[in-house]
């Protein structure tokens, strides 16, 4: 069921445009990302949502409901800024009683209410402290268990993890995607890094300067993504220019210098043939080491730079004038290669992605 | 000391310190003298002349009018300031920094141009407040004003307006998030402005001398006037209590903010 709906909804400010055009659906309960390069308007889109921004053109319904015109405290929508916003005069008790209070709630249930948020974000016994008084981590906690406390219909994280450091940020993502999880809160997350949309989402919305490239699955946009601006932002891609032979369906073989690789085109696009094509393979798909002599692809290379980092190594390796990096498994099976050997490269047919 | 300031910072230091304290003191020997004139160093010292300011009538009504003068003042500005710093730093268009540079202009104008251009004002467009207390009322407040607008300006540009969003969309009106999240948090920055307020408004002169009616004087006029035709040290003793009545109102409001601030942190 759509449970969020933009509809052409377009952002102008002044002569520059935010955002282009959005549509986007989203379902209930869903963990929803909008991840892109900085200043392509991911904030923006969520600040409509809240109502912090007013749409220079569209609609947006939420159950059903046109929310456009509504302001921010009739929507019904939990907000977690980057900075967290957590109320300095207030204590943590009262910045987690605050929605509550509003909402003119007798005093025992604010009690009650707030002592279980307390306890679902793990931060019971800090409810006298003040926000100076806090870590970053902490800080988020109380933010999300002030949203939650007031069981919104839906949940907005704005790039919430990037105040944290580097340890405490894995963390977090497992954490906040675990209570989203067991909330079922329908959930929109904004975010620059790609790993965290990759391992929270349910389904995420790539964009670039206002616009929506593509919407999928994680498995979807690492693996069939719709660009060559979209493979390059997610993940490590390794592109290779070709000539695009011949298509069928939607496999396409290519010509590069002299071998012919098949690849998968994202689009059924037959009028791709005798042109320019670039292929993409990820690092980590690309072997070798054959499991059989009879296996194709097969490209010559010579191993140029070895990168050591423990749990894989990653070899930088020479095919004609192009080069593509390769990661290996530190396997004991899988025999370490000297600098400048001659190797041979071989993926599966279904891991290269065709792109005009 | 943990951090120690290097010499020659601290001499500057102290020879600023006593710059701006030797005019103070003076005011204050000259006010205890025993003699008959105005001279420093005071011949002697006693309460003479404390004595005469507390005993004579025109002083201590116009210091009164002062007092109350630069309460209304304060009360105005501190309103008026607060609200043209709060549409100043939330709107957004062009004209906001020309905005911002208009409202302060009070304060880099000198105070004879704009007392003057008041006076013509009041007199030329027929209102009838020319010389009255009123017009020195508007007079005070157009001057105190941008004092305000500075200090509820600058405590506005470290609040986070973000806190405000996030009141809102936990269901605050905008009334409500202004009074519960706003407004304590740029608190400090109203109640300095405020005694600025009130401090300008109690030595301001310049205004003063062209717009104040003949019966009711502020102090910085009632001195200037007994002045010019004798060099009494009453003068001097007035000066006393200027003095001591803006050092305790500055006292009494760091008091106040203080009290606040432990009250917060004991309720809720
Ligand atoms: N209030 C505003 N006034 C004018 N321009 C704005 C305003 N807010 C955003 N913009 C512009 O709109 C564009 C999109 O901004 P937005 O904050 O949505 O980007 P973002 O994707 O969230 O970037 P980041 O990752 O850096 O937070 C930017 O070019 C920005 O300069
Ligand atoms: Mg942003």
């Amino acid at each position: 069921m759509v449970y969020v709906e933009f509809s052409t909804i377009s952002k102008h400010f002044g002569t520059s445009v935010a955002v282009a055009d959005l549509d986007l659906q989203i379902e209930q309960g869903e963990f929803f990302s909008l991840l892109g390069p900085s200043g392509c308007g991911k904030s923006t889109t969520l600040r409509m949502l809240a109502g912090f921004v007013k749409p220079t053109t569209g609609q947006i319904r939420v159950n059903g409901r046109n929310v456009t015109a509504l302001p921010p405290e009739a929507r019904d929508i939990g907000i977690v800024f980057q900075n967290y916003a957590i109320f300095p005069h207030m204590t943590v008790f009262d910045n987690i009683a605050f929605g509550l209070v509003e909402r003119k709630l007798p005093r025992v249930e604010i009690k009650q209410k707030v002592d279980s948020a307390l306890a679902e974000v793990g931060m019971t016994g800090f409810e006298d402290r003040y926000e100076r008084e806090l870590s970053g981590g902490q800080k988020q906690r109380v933010a999300l268990a002030r949203v939650l406390v007031i069981e919104p219909e839906i949940l907005l994280l704005d790039e919430p993890l990037s105040a944290l450091d580097k340890k405490m940020r894995e963390e977090m993502k497992y954490w906040i995607k675990n209570i989203q999880k067991s909330v079922g809160i329908t959930t929109i997350y904004v975010t620059h890094d790609q790993s965290e949309a990759l391992t929270m989402s349910d389904r995420i919305a790539v964009m670039d300067q206002g616009r929506v490239l593509q919407i999928g699955t994680p498995v979807e946009i690492y693996e069939q993504p719709a660009s060559r601006f979209i493979a390059e932002f997610i993940g490590e891609s390794n592109l290779l220019d070709g000539t695009a032979l011949d298509v069928h369906g939607a496999v396409c073989s290519i010509d590069i210098d002299g071998t012919t690789v098949t690849g998968r085109l994202t689009q059924n696009n037959a009028a791709i043939k005798g042109q320019a094509v670039t292929l993409l393979v990820r690092p980590e798909m690309i072997r070798l080491h054959s499991l059989d002599a009879s296996e194709k692809p097969k490209l010559n290379g010579t191993v140029r730079e070895i990168i050591y980092q423990g749990s894989v190594v990653r070899y930088r390796i020479q095919i004609g004038h192009q080069h593509v990096m390769v990661e290996v498994a530190n396997r004991p099976d899988l025999a370490r290669l000297d600098l400048d050997d001659d190797v041979e490269v071989y993926w599966n047919a279904d891991s290269g992605v065709a792109m005009p | 000391m943990e951090r120690k300031i290097p010499l020659p910072m601290l001499i500057l230091a102290i020879l600023g310190f006593c710059y701006l304290l030797f005019p103070i003191l003076v005011v204050v020997l000259a006010g205890l003298t025993t003699g008959e004139f105005l001279t420093f160093p005071p011949k002697g010292l006693s309460l003479r002349w404390v004595i005469s300011f507390l005993n004579s009538e025109k002083y201590l009504s116009a210091f009164f009018f002062s007092f109350k003068l630069a309460l209304m003042t304060m009360i105005v500005s501190t309103i008026l300031g607060t609200a043209a710093a709060l549409f100043i730093a939330r709107s957004r268009f062009v004209g906001r920094t020309a905005l911002r540079a208009f409202f302060l202009s009070p304060v880099v104008l000198p105070g004879v141009v704009v007392g003057f251009a008041l006076y013509a004002f009041f007199i030329t467009s027929g209102l009838g407040i020319s010389r009255t207390i009123w017009g020195l009322w508007i007079g005070h407040i157009l001057y105190s004003t941008p004092y305000v607008i500075g200090t509820v300006g600058a405590s506005l540009a470290t609040f986070d307006v973000s806190l405000e969003e996030a009141a809102r969309s936990l269901g605050a009106s905008p009334m409500r998030a202004f009074r519960k999240i706003t407004f304590p948090n740029i608190a400090q920055g109203i109640q300095a402005g405020s005694i600025f307020a009130f401090i300008v408004s109690f030595g301001q002169f310049e205004v003063s001398l062209f717009l104040s009616a003949p019966n009711s004087e502020p102090l910085p006029i009632a001195m200037y006037n007994s002045l010019r035709y004798k060099f009494e040290p009453d003068a001097a003793a007035a000066g006393i209590f200027a003095i001591t009545l803006v050092i305790a109102s500055v006292l009494l409001t760091n008091r106040l903010v203080n009290i606040r601030r432990l009250l917060e942190r004991q309720d809720g």
